[in-house]
Protein backbone atom coordinates (compact mmCIF):
# COMPACT_ATOMS: atom_id res chain seq x y z
CA UNK A 1 0.00 0.00 0.00
CA UNK A 2 1.43 3.40 -0.91
CA UNK A 3 2.02 5.97 1.78
CA UNK A 4 -0.73 8.24 0.53
CA UNK A 5 -3.30 5.49 1.07
CA UNK A 6 -2.41 5.17 4.76
CA UNK A 7 -4.25 6.88 7.59
CA UNK A 8 -2.25 9.16 9.87
CA UNK A 9 -2.36 6.80 12.87
CA UNK A 10 -0.89 4.00 10.71
CA UNK A 11 1.78 6.35 9.29
CA UNK A 12 2.76 7.31 12.85
CA UNK A 13 2.93 3.62 13.87
CA UNK A 14 5.14 2.81 10.87
CA UNK A 15 7.39 5.79 11.61
CA UNK A 16 7.72 4.67 15.22
CA UNK A 17 8.46 1.09 14.15
CA UNK A 18 11.20 2.33 11.80
CA UNK A 19 9.41 0.88 8.76
CA UNK A 20 9.43 4.26 7.03
CA UNK A 21 11.32 7.49 7.61
CA UNK A 22 9.91 10.98 8.04
CA UNK A 23 12.01 12.08 5.08
CA UNK A 24 10.46 9.45 2.78
CA UNK A 25 7.04 10.35 4.04
CA UNK A 26 7.41 14.11 3.53
CA UNK A 27 9.09 13.52 0.14
CA UNK A 28 6.17 11.35 -0.96
CA UNK A 29 3.54 13.97 -0.17
CA UNK A 30 5.63 16.82 -1.60
CA UNK A 31 5.84 14.84 -4.85
CA UNK A 32 2.08 14.34 -4.86
CA UNK A 33 1.59 18.08 -4.38
CA UNK A 34 4.05 18.74 -7.21
CA UNK A 35 2.13 16.38 -9.52
CA UNK A 36 -1.47 17.19 -8.59
CA UNK A 37 -1.70 20.69 -7.20
CA UNK A 38 -1.99 22.24 -10.65
CA UNK A 39 -5.28 20.32 -11.06
CA UNK A 40 -6.68 20.98 -7.59
CA UNK A 41 -5.09 24.28 -6.48
CA UNK A 42 -5.44 23.04 -2.91
CA UNK A 43 -2.19 24.64 -1.72
CA UNK A 44 -1.30 28.33 -1.84
CA UNK A 45 2.26 27.67 -0.71
CA UNK A 46 4.46 24.68 0.00
CA UNK A 47 7.02 24.67 2.80
CA UNK A 48 10.68 24.75 1.77
CA UNK A 49 11.68 23.67 5.28
CA UNK A 50 9.63 20.46 5.48
CA UNK A 51 12.36 18.09 4.25
CA UNK A 52 14.92 19.64 6.57
CA UNK A 53 12.53 19.22 9.50
CA UNK A 54 11.87 15.61 8.50
CA UNK A 55 15.60 14.85 8.43
CA UNK A 56 15.94 16.39 11.89
CA UNK A 57 13.17 14.11 13.19
CA UNK A 58 14.82 11.07 11.59
CA UNK A 59 18.15 11.99 13.18
CA UNK A 60 16.58 12.46 16.59
CA UNK A 61 14.84 9.10 16.25
CA UNK A 62 18.13 7.42 15.29
CA UNK A 63 19.77 9.00 18.32
CA UNK A 64 17.12 7.38 20.50
CA UNK A 65 15.53 10.65 21.60
CA UNK A 66 11.99 10.65 22.89
CA UNK A 67 9.67 12.09 20.22
CA UNK A 68 6.13 13.47 20.22
CA UNK A 69 3.06 11.47 19.24
CA UNK A 70 3.00 12.86 15.67
CA UNK A 71 6.75 12.69 15.01
CA UNK A 72 7.33 12.80 11.26
CA UNK A 73 3.68 13.14 10.23
CA UNK A 74 3.12 15.64 7.38
CA UNK A 75 0.23 18.05 7.91
CA UNK A 76 -1.36 20.83 5.85
CA UNK A 77 -2.52 24.05 7.53
CA UNK A 78 -5.23 26.42 6.30
CA UNK A 79 -3.65 29.66 5.14
CA UNK A 80 -5.56 31.74 7.70
CA UNK A 81 -3.43 30.22 10.48
CA UNK A 82 0.05 31.59 11.24
CA UNK A 83 3.09 29.38 10.65
CA UNK A 84 6.24 31.29 11.61
CA UNK A 85 8.32 32.42 8.65
CA UNK A 86 5.80 31.06 6.13
CA UNK A 87 3.48 33.07 3.90
CA UNK A 88 0.07 33.41 5.62
CA UNK A 89 -2.31 35.08 3.19
CA UNK A 90 -5.84 34.19 4.38
CA UNK A 91 -6.58 33.88 0.64
CA UNK A 92 -6.31 37.67 0.23
CA UNK A 93 -4.36 40.07 -1.93
CA UNK A 94 -4.18 42.17 1.25
CA UNK A 95 -1.82 39.60 2.82
CA UNK A 96 -0.17 38.25 -0.35
CA UNK A 97 3.29 39.23 0.93
CA UNK A 98 2.61 38.64 4.65
CA UNK A 99 5.03 36.33 6.45
CA UNK A 100 3.77 35.17 9.86
CA UNK A 101 6.04 36.49 12.64
CA UNK A 102 5.08 33.66 15.00
CA UNK A 103 3.40 30.24 15.16
CA UNK A 104 -0.26 29.96 16.06
CA UNK A 105 -0.61 28.03 19.33
CA UNK A 106 -1.99 25.00 17.51
CA UNK A 107 0.97 25.05 15.10
CA UNK A 108 3.37 25.31 18.03
CA UNK A 109 1.67 22.29 19.62
CA UNK A 110 1.64 20.26 16.40
CA UNK A 111 5.34 21.01 15.85
CA UNK A 112 6.15 20.05 19.45
CA UNK A 113 4.39 16.74 18.81
CA UNK A 114 6.68 16.28 15.80
CA UNK A 115 4.22 17.05 12.97
CA UNK A 116 5.74 18.63 9.87
CA UNK A 117 3.88 21.44 8.13
CA UNK A 118 4.17 20.70 4.40
CA UNK A 119 2.11 23.60 3.10
CA UNK A 120 -0.65 26.18 3.50
CA UNK A 121 -4.01 25.48 1.97
CA UNK A 122 -6.33 27.58 -0.16
CA UNK A 123 -9.41 29.20 1.33
CA UNK A 124 -12.10 31.77 0.71
CA UNK A 125 -10.65 35.21 1.41
CA UNK A 126 -10.61 35.78 5.19
CA UNK A 127 -12.74 32.58 5.42
CA UNK A 128 -15.75 34.35 3.89
CA UNK A 129 -17.38 31.87 1.56
CA UNK A 130 -18.71 28.37 1.11
CA UNK A 131 -16.90 27.30 -2.06
CA UNK A 132 -13.26 28.54 -1.98
CA UNK A 133 -14.13 30.55 -5.08
CA UNK A 134 -13.51 33.79 -3.16
CA UNK A 135 -9.76 33.15 -2.95
CA UNK A 136 -7.42 35.74 -4.49
CA UNK A 137 -5.31 32.73 -5.52
CA UNK A 138 -8.03 31.09 -7.64
CA UNK A 139 -10.62 28.41 -6.89
CA UNK A 140 -9.82 24.98 -5.53
CA UNK A 141 -11.32 22.04 -7.44
CA UNK A 142 -13.05 19.09 -5.81
CA UNK A 143 -10.98 15.92 -6.46
CA UNK A 144 -14.20 13.85 -6.77
CA UNK A 145 -15.36 16.01 -9.70
CA UNK A 146 -13.02 18.80 -10.72
CA UNK A 147 -15.81 20.91 -12.20
CA UNK A 148 -17.33 21.13 -8.70
CA UNK A 149 -16.40 23.22 -5.68
CA UNK A 150 -14.70 21.59 -2.67
CA UNK A 151 -16.86 23.67 -0.33
CA UNK A 152 -15.44 26.38 1.84
CA UNK A 153 -13.98 28.20 3.37
CA UNK A 154 -11.46 25.44 4.24
CA UNK A 155 -11.75 24.02 0.70
CA UNK A 156 -8.01 23.59 0.19
CA UNK A 157 -7.64 21.57 3.40
CA UNK A 158 -10.59 19.34 2.44
CA UNK A 159 -9.43 18.82 -1.15
CA UNK A 160 -5.84 18.02 -0.17
CA UNK A 161 -6.93 15.34 2.32
CA UNK A 162 -9.51 13.85 -0.09
CA UNK A 163 -6.93 13.93 -2.92
CA UNK A 164 -4.23 12.50 -0.61
CA UNK A 165 -1.85 15.42 -1.09
CA UNK A 166 -1.55 15.44 2.71
CA UNK A 167 -2.53 12.74 5.21
CA UNK A 168 -4.34 15.25 7.48
CA UNK A 169 -5.06 18.97 7.61
CA UNK A 170 -6.24 21.75 9.88
CA UNK A 171 -9.14 24.06 9.04
CA UNK A 172 -11.20 26.71 10.75
CA UNK A 173 -14.97 26.93 11.06
CA UNK A 174 -16.99 30.12 11.57
CA UNK A 175 -20.31 28.99 10.08
CA UNK A 176 -19.50 25.55 8.69
CA UNK A 177 -16.10 26.10 7.07
CA UNK A 178 -14.68 22.77 8.28
CA UNK A 179 -17.82 20.60 8.08
CA UNK A 180 -19.28 21.79 4.77
CA UNK A 181 -16.05 21.20 2.76
CA UNK A 182 -15.52 17.91 4.64
CA UNK A 183 -19.00 16.90 3.47
CA UNK A 184 -18.38 17.99 -0.14
CA UNK A 185 -15.02 16.18 -0.29
CA UNK A 186 -16.01 12.97 1.52
CA UNK A 187 -13.78 13.38 4.57
CA UNK A 188 -14.24 13.82 8.34
CA UNK A 189 -14.20 17.34 9.79
CA UNK A 190 -14.63 18.39 13.42
CA UNK A 191 -15.59 21.86 14.65
CA UNK A 192 -14.74 21.74 18.34
CA UNK A 193 -16.63 23.57 21.10
CA UNK A 194 -15.93 27.31 21.14
CA UNK A 195 -12.97 27.71 23.49
CA UNK A 196 -11.76 24.11 23.23
CA UNK A 197 -8.91 24.97 20.80
CA UNK A 198 -6.86 28.16 21.04
CA UNK A 199 -7.49 30.78 18.35
CA UNK A 200 -4.15 32.52 18.99
CA UNK A 201 -2.56 32.96 15.57
CA UNK A 202 -5.80 32.40 13.64
CA UNK A 203 -6.55 35.40 11.44
CA UNK A 204 -9.85 36.59 12.91
CA UNK A 205 -13.09 36.65 10.89
CA UNK A 206 -15.87 36.59 13.52
CA UNK A 207 -14.31 36.17 16.95
CA UNK A 208 -17.35 34.80 18.80
CA UNK A 209 -17.82 32.08 16.16
CA UNK A 210 -14.35 31.12 14.83
CA UNK A 211 -12.92 27.78 15.89
CA UNK A 212 -9.97 25.70 14.63
CA UNK A 213 -10.33 21.95 14.07
CA UNK A 214 -9.02 18.80 12.34
CA UNK A 215 -9.88 17.66 8.78
CA UNK A 216 -9.00 14.01 8.26
CA UNK A 217 -10.21 10.85 6.60
CA UNK A 218 -11.28 9.18 9.85
CA UNK A 219 -12.67 10.16 13.24
CA UNK A 220 -9.74 8.32 14.82
CA UNK A 221 -7.28 10.66 13.09
CA UNK A 222 -9.33 13.66 14.25
CA UNK A 223 -9.16 12.31 17.81
CA UNK A 224 -5.38 11.98 17.43
CA UNK A 225 -5.01 15.61 16.30
CA UNK A 226 -7.40 16.86 19.00
CA UNK A 227 -5.21 15.14 21.63
CA UNK A 228 -2.50 17.59 20.56
CA UNK A 229 -4.32 20.85 19.74
CA UNK A 230 -7.11 20.98 22.37
CA UNK A 231 -6.74 22.72 25.72
CA UNK A 232 -6.34 26.01 27.50
CA UNK A 233 -3.96 28.64 26.13
CA UNK A 234 -3.19 31.74 28.22
CA UNK A 235 -2.68 33.69 24.97
CA UNK A 236 -6.35 33.24 23.98
CA UNK A 237 -8.56 34.75 26.66
CA UNK A 238 -11.58 32.88 25.27
CA UNK A 239 -9.93 29.48 25.45
CA UNK A 240 -11.45 27.22 28.09
CA UNK A 241 -9.87 25.71 31.19
CA UNK A 242 -12.40 22.87 31.01
CA UNK A 243 -10.52 19.58 31.26
CA UNK A 244 -9.82 17.84 27.95
CA UNK A 245 -10.87 14.21 28.06
CA UNK A 246 -8.97 11.55 26.12
CA UNK A 247 -11.01 11.04 22.95
CA UNK A 248 -8.70 8.30 21.67
CA UNK A 249 -9.21 6.20 24.78
CA UNK A 250 -13.01 6.35 24.57
CA UNK A 251 -13.44 5.60 20.83
CA UNK A 252 -14.44 1.97 21.30
CA UNK A 253 -16.86 2.38 24.21
CA UNK A 254 -20.08 0.85 22.83
CA UNK A 255 -22.86 3.21 21.73
CA UNK A 256 -25.57 0.99 23.21
CA UNK A 257 -28.19 3.15 24.89
CA UNK A 258 -26.86 6.46 23.54
CA UNK A 259 -29.72 8.81 22.67
CA UNK A 260 -29.56 10.44 19.26
CA UNK A 261 -32.00 13.19 18.36
CA UNK A 262 -33.26 13.75 14.84
CA UNK A 263 -34.98 16.98 13.87
CA UNK A 264 -37.51 15.97 11.21
CA UNK A 265 -37.71 19.55 9.86
CA UNK A 266 -34.06 19.20 8.84
CA UNK A 267 -34.84 16.05 6.83
CA UNK A 268 -37.68 17.48 4.81
CA UNK A 269 -37.94 20.85 3.15
CA UNK A 270 -35.39 21.73 0.47
CA UNK A 271 -33.26 18.66 1.00
CA UNK A 272 -31.71 16.90 -2.01
CA UNK A 273 -33.54 13.56 -2.30
CA UNK A 274 -30.39 11.43 -2.24
CA UNK A 275 -29.06 13.31 0.78
CA UNK A 276 -32.27 12.47 2.61
CA UNK A 277 -32.08 8.78 1.64
CA UNK A 278 -28.44 8.37 2.65
CA UNK A 279 -28.95 10.13 5.97
CA UNK A 280 -31.90 7.83 6.73
CA UNK A 281 -29.67 4.84 5.87
CA UNK A 282 -27.08 6.18 8.32
CA UNK A 283 -29.74 6.44 11.02
CA UNK A 284 -30.33 2.69 10.55
CA UNK A 285 -26.61 2.05 11.14
CA UNK A 286 -26.73 3.94 14.42
CA UNK A 287 -29.81 1.93 15.43
CA UNK A 288 -27.87 -1.27 14.75
CA UNK A 289 -25.09 0.09 16.96
CA UNK A 290 -27.62 0.25 19.80
CA UNK A 291 -28.49 3.95 19.69
CA UNK A 292 -31.99 5.08 20.58
CA UNK A 293 -33.28 7.50 17.95
CA UNK A 294 -35.63 10.18 19.24
CA UNK A 295 -37.38 13.06 17.53
CA UNK A 296 -36.46 16.52 18.73
CA UNK A 297 -37.35 20.07 17.80
CA UNK A 298 -35.05 23.00 17.19
CA UNK A 299 -37.65 25.61 16.25
CA UNK A 300 -35.35 28.64 16.06
CA UNK A 301 -32.66 27.08 13.87
CA UNK A 302 -34.70 28.06 10.81
CA UNK A 303 -33.64 31.65 11.59
CA UNK A 304 -29.99 30.71 12.11
CA UNK A 305 -28.70 31.71 8.65
CA UNK A 306 -30.37 35.13 8.91
CA UNK A 307 -28.96 35.71 12.41
CA UNK A 308 -25.54 34.49 11.30
CA UNK A 309 -25.43 36.83 8.29
CA UNK A 310 -25.89 39.78 10.64
CA UNK A 311 -23.63 38.67 13.49
CA UNK A 312 -20.67 37.40 11.43
CA UNK A 313 -20.42 40.49 9.14
CA UNK A 314 -20.74 42.82 12.17
CA UNK A 315 -17.82 41.09 13.86
CA UNK A 316 -15.89 40.98 10.58
CA UNK A 317 -16.34 44.70 9.95
CA UNK A 318 -14.64 45.34 13.27
CA UNK A 319 -11.92 42.65 12.97
CA UNK A 320 -10.91 43.65 9.44
CA UNK A 321 -10.56 47.33 10.34
CA UNK A 322 -6.91 46.55 11.08
CA UNK A 323 -6.14 46.12 7.35
CA UNK A 324 -5.60 49.77 6.57
CA UNK A 325 -2.24 49.91 4.82
CA UNK A 326 -0.18 50.63 7.94
CA UNK A 327 0.91 47.25 9.33
CA UNK A 328 0.12 44.37 7.00
CA UNK A 329 2.27 44.55 3.84
CA UNK A 330 -0.21 45.89 1.27
CA UNK A 331 -0.56 49.63 0.79
CA UNK A 332 -2.16 51.40 -2.15
CA UNK A 333 -0.85 54.70 -3.53
CA UNK A 334 -2.39 57.77 -1.88
CA UNK A 335 -1.72 61.42 -1.13
CA UNK A 336 -2.90 61.45 2.44
CA UNK A 337 -3.73 59.07 5.25
CA UNK A 338 -7.49 58.92 4.74
CA UNK A 339 -7.08 58.22 1.03
CA UNK A 340 -4.52 55.53 1.86
CA UNK A 341 -7.02 53.73 4.09
CA UNK A 342 -9.75 53.84 1.47
CA UNK A 343 -7.57 52.89 -1.50
CA UNK A 344 -5.78 50.11 0.38
CA UNK A 345 -9.08 48.55 1.45
CA UNK A 346 -10.73 49.15 -1.92
CA UNK A 347 -7.89 47.44 -3.80
CA UNK A 348 -6.69 44.90 -1.22
CA UNK A 349 -10.02 43.22 -0.39
CA UNK A 350 -12.04 41.09 -2.81
CA UNK A 351 -15.71 41.70 -3.59
CA UNK A 352 -17.26 39.33 -1.01
CA UNK A 353 -15.09 40.66 1.82
CA UNK A 354 -15.96 44.26 0.91
CA UNK A 355 -19.64 43.31 0.75
CA UNK A 356 -19.60 41.75 4.20
CA UNK A 357 -17.72 44.69 5.71
CA UNK A 358 -20.33 46.99 4.14
CA UNK A 359 -23.16 44.88 5.58
CA UNK A 360 -21.57 44.78 9.05
CA UNK A 361 -20.81 48.50 9.02
CA UNK A 362 -24.40 49.26 7.99
CA UNK A 363 -25.93 46.94 10.61
CA UNK A 364 -23.80 48.44 13.40
CA UNK A 365 -24.23 52.06 12.33
CA UNK A 366 -26.20 54.53 14.36
CA UNK A 367 -29.93 53.82 14.31
CA UNK A 368 -29.70 50.24 13.00
CA UNK A 369 -27.92 48.42 15.85
CA UNK A 370 -31.08 47.40 17.68
CA UNK A 371 -32.95 46.25 14.60
CA UNK A 372 -30.12 44.10 13.33
CA UNK A 373 -27.27 43.14 15.67
CA UNK A 374 -29.26 43.18 18.89
CA UNK A 375 -32.21 41.34 17.37
CA UNK A 376 -29.90 38.73 15.81
CA UNK A 377 -28.14 38.26 19.17
CA UNK A 378 -31.50 37.67 20.86
CA UNK A 379 -32.40 35.09 18.23
CA UNK A 380 -29.00 33.56 18.88
CA UNK A 381 -30.01 33.14 22.54
CA UNK A 382 -33.18 31.31 21.45
CA UNK A 383 -31.14 28.98 19.23
CA UNK A 384 -28.83 28.21 22.15
CA UNK A 385 -31.85 27.53 24.39
CA UNK A 386 -33.28 25.14 21.77
CA UNK A 387 -30.06 23.14 21.97
CA UNK A 388 -29.96 23.28 25.78
CA UNK A 389 -33.46 21.82 25.88
CA UNK A 390 -32.73 19.19 23.21
CA UNK A 391 -29.62 18.03 25.07
CA UNK A 392 -31.75 17.37 28.15
CA UNK A 393 -33.37 14.60 26.11
CA UNK A 394 -30.58 13.35 23.86
CA UNK A 395 -26.78 12.99 23.81
CA UNK A 396 -26.24 13.78 20.13
CA UNK A 397 -28.19 15.40 17.31
CA UNK A 398 -27.97 13.84 13.85
CA UNK A 399 -28.77 15.35 10.45
CA UNK A 400 -27.29 16.21 7.07
CA UNK A 401 -24.23 18.48 6.97
CA UNK A 402 -25.37 20.20 3.78
CA UNK A 403 -28.66 20.24 1.84
CA UNK A 404 -26.99 19.10 -1.42
CA UNK A 405 -23.75 17.46 -2.58
CA UNK A 406 -21.02 19.73 -4.01
CA UNK A 407 -22.36 22.24 -6.53
CA UNK A 408 -20.63 23.31 -9.74
CA UNK A 409 -17.92 25.94 -9.89
CA UNK A 410 -19.58 29.25 -10.72
CA UNK A 411 -23.09 27.98 -9.94
CA UNK A 412 -23.72 30.35 -7.03
CA UNK A 413 -21.12 33.08 -7.52
CA UNK A 414 -23.69 35.65 -8.66
CA UNK A 415 -26.26 34.72 -6.03
CA UNK A 416 -24.97 35.33 -2.50
CA UNK A 417 -28.14 34.01 -0.86
CA UNK A 418 -27.95 30.64 -2.63
CA UNK A 419 -24.32 30.42 -1.46
CA UNK A 420 -25.24 31.37 2.12
CA UNK A 421 -27.90 28.63 2.26
CA UNK A 422 -25.17 26.00 1.80
CA UNK A 423 -24.50 26.71 5.51
CA UNK A 424 -28.10 26.17 6.63
CA UNK A 425 -27.37 23.10 8.78
CA UNK A 426 -23.95 24.16 10.04
CA UNK A 427 -24.24 27.76 11.31
CA UNK A 428 -26.37 26.90 14.36
CA UNK A 429 -23.53 25.01 16.06
CA UNK A 430 -21.30 28.10 15.76
CA UNK A 431 -24.01 30.39 17.11
CA UNK A 432 -24.57 28.06 20.09
CA UNK A 433 -20.85 27.32 20.55
CA UNK A 434 -21.32 23.54 20.53
CA UNK A 435 -19.11 20.93 18.82
CA UNK A 436 -20.15 19.23 15.57
CA UNK A 437 -18.58 16.71 13.19
CA UNK A 438 -19.21 15.78 9.57
CA UNK A 439 -18.58 12.20 8.44
CA UNK A 440 -19.05 10.72 4.96
CA UNK A 441 -22.08 8.52 4.25
CA UNK A 442 -22.84 6.65 1.03
CA UNK A 443 -22.15 8.94 -1.97
CA UNK A 444 -24.79 10.01 -4.48
CA UNK A 445 -25.56 7.84 -7.52
CA UNK A 446 -23.20 10.08 -9.51
CA UNK A 447 -20.39 9.52 -7.05
CA UNK A 448 -20.50 12.81 -5.16
CA UNK A 449 -19.78 12.63 -1.42
CA UNK A 450 -22.55 13.31 1.12
CA UNK A 451 -21.95 14.25 4.76
CA UNK A 452 -23.72 13.37 7.98
CA UNK A 453 -23.50 15.89 10.82
CA UNK A 454 -23.48 14.99 14.50
CA UNK A 455 -23.77 17.79 17.04
CA UNK A 456 -23.06 17.39 20.74
CA UNK A 457 -23.05 19.17 24.08
CA UNK A 458 -20.33 21.73 24.76
CA UNK A 459 -16.98 20.06 25.54
CA UNK A 460 -18.26 16.57 24.64
CA UNK A 461 -16.12 16.11 21.53
CA UNK A 462 -15.22 12.64 22.83
CA UNK A 463 -18.84 11.47 22.36
CA UNK A 464 -18.98 12.91 18.83
CA UNK A 465 -15.70 11.26 17.89
CA UNK A 466 -16.74 7.96 19.47
CA UNK A 467 -20.05 7.89 17.56
CA UNK A 468 -18.34 8.90 14.30
CA UNK A 469 -15.61 6.28 14.80
CA UNK A 470 -18.07 3.47 15.41
CA UNK A 471 -20.13 4.53 12.40
CA UNK A 472 -16.91 4.28 10.41
CA UNK A 473 -16.24 0.82 11.87
CA UNK A 474 -19.52 -0.27 10.27
CA UNK A 475 -19.30 1.60 6.92
CA UNK A 476 -16.70 1.88 4.14
CA UNK A 477 -17.37 5.46 2.95
CA UNK A 478 -14.40 7.08 4.70
CA UNK A 479 -12.03 4.58 3.06
CA UNK A 480 -12.79 5.49 -0.54
CA UNK A 481 -10.68 7.96 -2.50
CA UNK A 482 -11.33 9.72 -5.79
CA UNK A 483 -9.84 7.94 -8.79
CA UNK A 484 -6.82 9.40 -10.52
CA UNK A 485 -6.60 11.14 -12.91
CA UNK A 486 -9.33 13.27 -11.33
CA UNK A 487 -12.52 13.28 -13.36
CA UNK A 488 -15.08 15.96 -14.12
CA UNK A 489 -18.66 15.01 -13.58
CA UNK A 490 -20.74 16.80 -16.19
CA UNK B 1 -36.56 46.31 10.12
CA UNK B 2 -35.57 49.66 8.61
CA UNK B 3 -36.20 50.28 4.90
CA UNK B 4 -33.54 49.09 2.49
CA UNK B 5 -30.69 51.58 2.17
CA UNK B 6 -30.89 54.35 -0.45
CA UNK B 7 -27.79 55.01 -2.54
CA UNK B 8 -26.61 58.02 -0.42
CA UNK B 9 -26.65 55.72 2.61
CA UNK B 10 -24.61 53.10 0.72
CA UNK B 11 -22.10 55.85 -0.11
CA UNK B 12 -22.00 56.85 3.55
CA UNK B 13 -21.45 53.23 4.67
CA UNK B 14 -18.52 52.91 2.25
CA UNK B 15 -17.10 56.10 3.76
CA UNK B 16 -17.56 54.76 7.30
CA UNK B 17 -15.92 51.46 6.32
CA UNK B 18 -13.03 53.36 4.68
CA UNK B 19 -13.43 51.42 1.44
CA UNK B 20 -13.06 53.16 -1.90
CA UNK B 21 -15.72 51.89 -4.33
CA UNK B 22 -16.32 53.35 -7.80
CA UNK B 23 -19.81 54.29 -9.02
CA UNK B 24 -20.47 50.84 -10.50
CA UNK B 25 -19.27 49.06 -7.35
CA UNK B 26 -21.39 51.33 -5.14
CA UNK B 27 -24.48 50.52 -7.21
CA UNK B 28 -23.78 46.79 -7.16
CA UNK B 29 -23.03 46.88 -3.42
CA UNK B 30 -26.34 48.65 -2.79
CA UNK B 31 -28.21 45.97 -4.75
CA UNK B 32 -26.56 43.13 -2.85
CA UNK B 33 -27.15 44.87 0.49
CA UNK B 34 -30.81 45.18 -0.42
CA UNK B 35 -31.01 41.49 -1.29
CA UNK B 36 -29.35 40.36 1.94
CA UNK B 37 -31.27 42.79 4.17
CA UNK B 38 -34.49 41.60 2.60
CA UNK B 39 -33.49 38.02 3.47
CA UNK B 40 -32.54 38.82 7.07
CA UNK B 41 -35.77 40.77 7.57
CA UNK B 42 -37.29 37.35 8.42
CA UNK B 43 -35.82 37.94 11.89
CA UNK B 44 -38.69 40.41 12.42
CA UNK B 45 -41.09 37.47 12.45
CA UNK B 46 -39.27 35.66 15.27
CA UNK B 47 -41.31 36.02 18.44
CA UNK B 48 -39.08 36.59 21.43
CA UNK B 49 -39.92 36.52 25.15
CA UNK B 50 -39.78 40.07 26.50
CA UNK B 51 -36.98 39.28 28.93
CA UNK B 52 -34.69 37.47 26.49
CA UNK B 53 -31.05 38.34 27.08
CA UNK B 54 -28.97 38.69 23.90
CA UNK B 55 -26.23 36.08 23.49
CA UNK B 56 -23.04 37.76 22.25
CA UNK B 57 -20.47 35.08 22.92
CA UNK B 58 -20.61 31.39 22.41
CA UNK B 59 -19.33 30.49 25.86
CA UNK B 60 -20.13 32.65 28.84
CA UNK B 61 -16.77 32.23 30.50
CA UNK B 62 -15.22 34.26 33.28
CA UNK B 63 -12.88 37.12 32.60
CA UNK B 64 -9.31 36.01 31.97
CA UNK B 65 -6.83 37.95 34.06
CA UNK B 66 -3.17 37.02 34.40
CA UNK B 67 -0.48 38.31 36.74
CA UNK B 68 0.94 41.65 35.67
CA UNK B 69 4.39 40.32 34.90
CA UNK B 70 6.76 41.27 32.13
CA UNK B 71 6.84 38.64 29.39
CA UNK B 72 8.84 38.36 26.21
CA UNK B 73 6.95 39.07 23.02
CA UNK B 74 7.65 38.89 19.31
CA UNK B 75 10.69 41.11 18.51
CA UNK B 76 9.82 44.50 17.03
CA UNK B 77 11.91 43.97 13.90
CA UNK B 78 9.97 40.80 13.08
CA UNK B 79 6.69 42.69 13.33
CA UNK B 80 8.03 45.61 11.29
CA UNK B 81 9.21 43.21 8.56
CA UNK B 82 5.57 43.14 7.41
CA UNK B 83 5.17 46.92 7.42
CA UNK B 84 4.69 48.55 4.00
CA UNK B 85 6.97 51.35 5.23
CA UNK B 86 8.92 51.78 8.44
CA UNK B 87 12.11 53.42 9.74
CA UNK B 88 13.05 50.34 11.75
CA UNK B 89 11.43 51.73 14.87
CA UNK B 90 8.06 53.14 13.80
CA UNK B 91 5.50 52.60 11.06
CA UNK B 92 5.61 55.38 8.47
CA UNK B 93 2.39 56.69 6.91
CA UNK B 94 1.49 59.40 4.40
CA UNK B 95 0.87 62.92 5.78
CA UNK B 96 -1.94 63.02 8.32
CA UNK B 97 -2.52 66.75 7.85
CA UNK B 98 -2.65 68.51 4.51
CA UNK B 99 0.39 70.76 4.01
CA UNK B 100 -0.19 74.50 3.55
CA UNK B 101 2.13 77.15 2.10
CA UNK B 102 2.20 79.31 5.24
Amino acid sequence: MTLSALNADIIVDQLNAGEITATDCVQHFLERIETHNSDLNAFISVSDKALEQAEAIDNRRKAGESLGCLAGLPIAIKDGICVAGQPTTAGSKMLEKFSAPYDATIVERLKSAGAIVIGKTNMDEFAMGSSTENSYFGSTNNPWATDRVPGGSSGGSAACVAGRLAPVAIGSDTGGSIRQPASFCGITGLKPTYGRVSRYGLIAFASSLDQIGPMTRTAKESALLMSVIAGFDPRDSTSSKEQVSDSLASLEIPLKGIRIGVCRDHLNEGLHLEVKTKINDAISVFKQLGANIEEIELPHTKSAVAAYYIIAPCEASSNLARYDGVRYTFRAQANDLEEMYRNTRGQGFGDEVKQRIMLGTYALSSGYYEAYYLKASKVRRMIKQDYDEAFQKVDLILGPTTPTPAFKLGQHTQDPLAMYLADIFTVSANLAGIPAISVPVEPSSTGLPIGLQLQGRAFEENILLRAAHQFQNETPWHTTSPSEPWRTQS
Amino acid sequence: MPDTPEQPIVNQVARLARIHLDEQQLKSSGEKLEQILSFVSQLEQVELPEDVIPFFGAIESVNAIRDDQLQTSVPREKILDNAPESDGEFYLVPPVFKQTDS
